[in-house]
């Protein structure tokens, strides 16, 4: 017992630098060894997903997104922002970026360009509009003034293109059409829509915030006020679960890009939210976060598949099959990329399920994040374990 | 070298240089705090000069010859006074004028912060967290109603409110760990995957 005492006495009096160094391991060893956990979905990220994902492929739909912080909450706030604009992008949902802070601008054109790389058809000014730096001063006309007409409350664009002959403005006016604001903040600055936009045009609200933020927030969320938060890391770790389940998911066969069917319809690829998929065993497949190279199909999926590839990739396809339990495993690592058509090893790649890291970095970082607050839940209850037992032998004495 | 690989260097050795403040404060940390501050102020400053002060100065006064923003721009000019001892009662002027935004808000803040929270702490008792908001917004305001002493039973029901309290404390304190705890992931996720894989890739394939 005594020896145990001495113990907790010693972690009383541990210089604080062992705590940091334990803590930046407990940090770095996750992160450098990524495994497979699930994050569970909650309902006020949900409802953000839904609402996003409401527009697909409409014309008289947007998303505005507002960046309303710098470089020091970006480890939090950055990741949703990839994950939402991912999902406008793959969902053919148009988006329009904004930021009241000079240190905001640089910000979204970071964003947007991490994403396009991957989405090569997309368009600025076609499917998403940067209107820039806007400054501070022009908050409320601005907020007003989008209400009646976004293209004269924004005349430019971040380019100096004018905003009424983008065709991104064909079918979009003000709030009655980009229906749905998420403001990124490192505070309230959601307020400003709240107050300024909601209760005058009924435009719908989310925010995106870092997770100090969020006690602060629920009460606007929990009035209906928002229609959803994103709380911090945990917050972009759903999202970026909901949009490889979702939006970035593709049954073989069907095209990566929106295409219009034979009567004439557009149809965006991706499938829409249910909680019943989110339920099914099966997406433990979708959100792996270690890499993956092997596509599974079934014998049916593989015909699809097959029929969707030009004619000179398929017999390279039939050689590369592999037959595992009934299922047919084709592994990209064995193929050689130049030997395929450019469609067929984007199919291919989409069919591992294999996310780039840059889609899941808030889910890496939630893995160190468990392992991190692990650690300091052992710290809190060995430190007071120390003080209560610290007390009593001084009141003994 | 790519320039990337060598930016994210740089970026790398500022990151240790404010981490090293974590063993004690040293030359290498206030370096990088004051240039930190000091590039922020500098590229405020010329975005500033380039999306304000042209777009809505320099343009419209002098190429479109809108002569009338003059007055506003003057008027703008005067929050200058404020370092002039003898002078600076100008500079209330253009802060008088600011604060309209601020009466503008104040109608459509009560909207957000009072009559719709009010409107939704009155809705039927249906479910267990409708209750338990009840019985915090009641206990709570009572707790703040410092006219009457808490003591005996209404003591004991305030106390109900210093409960509610802790727990929303302690939850702000919980997400505030997070938010940190996220803030040095993303500093290591930078170290880790853009300086040392990057550098293990350039240097060893």
């Amino acid at each position: 017992m005594a020896e145990k005492k001495s113990f907790f006495v010693w972690m009383q009096s541990l210089d604080r630098r062992w705590i940091y160094l334990v803590v930046a391991l407990a940090i770095i060893i996750p992160l450098l060894i990524p495994y497979n956990s699930d994050n569970v979905t909650t309902p006020p990220t949900e409802n953000v997903y839904q609402m996003v994902d409401s527009f697909a492929g409409r014309e008289d739909r947007a998303v505005l997104l507002s960046f309303y912080h710098d470089a020091s909450v970006m480890p939090e706030l950055y990741p949703m922002q990839i994950a939402i604009i991912r999902h406008c992008f793959e969902r053919n949902i148009k988006v329009f970026f904004l930021s009241f802070l000079p240190t905001g601008a640089p910000i979204i054109d970071m964003a947007i360009n991490t994403v396009k790389e991957e989405y090569p058809n997309i368009k600025s000014g076609v499917d998403y509009c940067n209107f820039g730096y806007i400054p501070s001063a022009l908050i409320v006309p601005t907020v007003i003034g989008m209400g009646d007409n976004i293209a004269t409350a924004v005349p430019t664009d971040a380019e100096g293109r004018k905003t009424e002959n983008l065709p991104i403005m064909k079918g979009i006016t003000n709030y009655n059409e980009m229906n749905l604001v998420i403001e990124f903040s490192g505070s309230t600055a959601g307020a400003y829509w709240l107050i300024y936009a909601r209760p005058k045009f009924g435009t719908n609200i989310a925010v995106g915030v870092t997770a100090v933020m969020a006690a602060d927030e629920y009460p606007y969320l929990q009035t209906g006020q928002y229609i959803g938060l994103l709380c911090g890391l945990k917050g972009a770790a759903e999202y970026e679960k909901l949009v490889d389940v979702f939006a970035a998911y593709r049954t073989p066969g069907e095209p990566l890009q929106p295409y219009i069917d034979e009567n004439g319809n557009k149809i965006v690829p991706g499938r829409a939210f249910s909680k019943d998929i989110l339920k099914q065993p099966e997406i433990k497949d979708l959100i792996k976060i270690t890499t993956q190279t092997e596509a599974k199909f079934t014998p049916e999926e593989f015909e699809l598949f097959l029929k969707s590839c030009p004619e000179k990739d398929q017999p390279l396809l039939q050689i590369a099959k592999q037959t595992v339990e009934g299922n047919i495993i084709i592994d990209v690592s064995k193929l050689d990329q130049d030997q395929l058509s450019p469609i067929t090893w984007d199919t291919l790649n989409r069919l591992t399920r294999n996310t780039q890291y840059k889609f899941k970095v808030a889910r890496v970082g939630m893995n160190a994040q468990s392992v991190a607050h692990i650690i300091m839940i052992i710290f809190i209850i060995l430190g007071n374990i120390g003080y209560f037992l610290q007390k009593a032998q001084t009141t003994k004495k | 070298m790519s320039f990337e690989l060598f930016s994210n260097l740089v970026g790398a050795f500022f990151t240790l240089c404010i981490f090293s403040f974590l063993y004690k404060d040293n030359p290498f940390y206030q370096m990088s705090e004051q240039l930190l501050v000091g590039i922020s102020l500098g590229y405020s400053l010329v975005l500033t000069y380039e999306r304000v002060f042209i777009p809505y100065f320099y343009q419209p006064i002098f190429l479109k010859h809108e002569w009338i923003l003059i007055i506003p721009s003057i008027i703008g000019l005067f929050y200058l006074f404020r370092f002039s001892s003898k002078l600076s009662w100008l500079s209330r002027y253009p802060i008088a004028f600011s604060m309209m935004s601020v009466g503008a808000s104040v109608a459509l803040a009560m909207h957000t912060s009072i009559l719709v929270q009010m409107r939704q702490a009155m809705v039927p008792i249906e479910n267990i967290n409708l209750a338990l908001i009840f019985i915090g917004t009641i206990t709570v305001l009572l707790y703040f109603f410092f006219s009457k002493a808490h003591t005996g039973v209404y003591g004991q029901f305030v106390n109900i409110g210093k409960w509610f309290m802790m727990v929303g404390f302690g939850a702000s304190f919980g997400l505030t760990v997070m938010a940190r705890i996220s803030l040095l992931i993303g500093r290591i996720q930078f170290l880790v995957n853009d300086v040392f894989l990057a550098l293990k890739q350039a240097f060893f394939g």
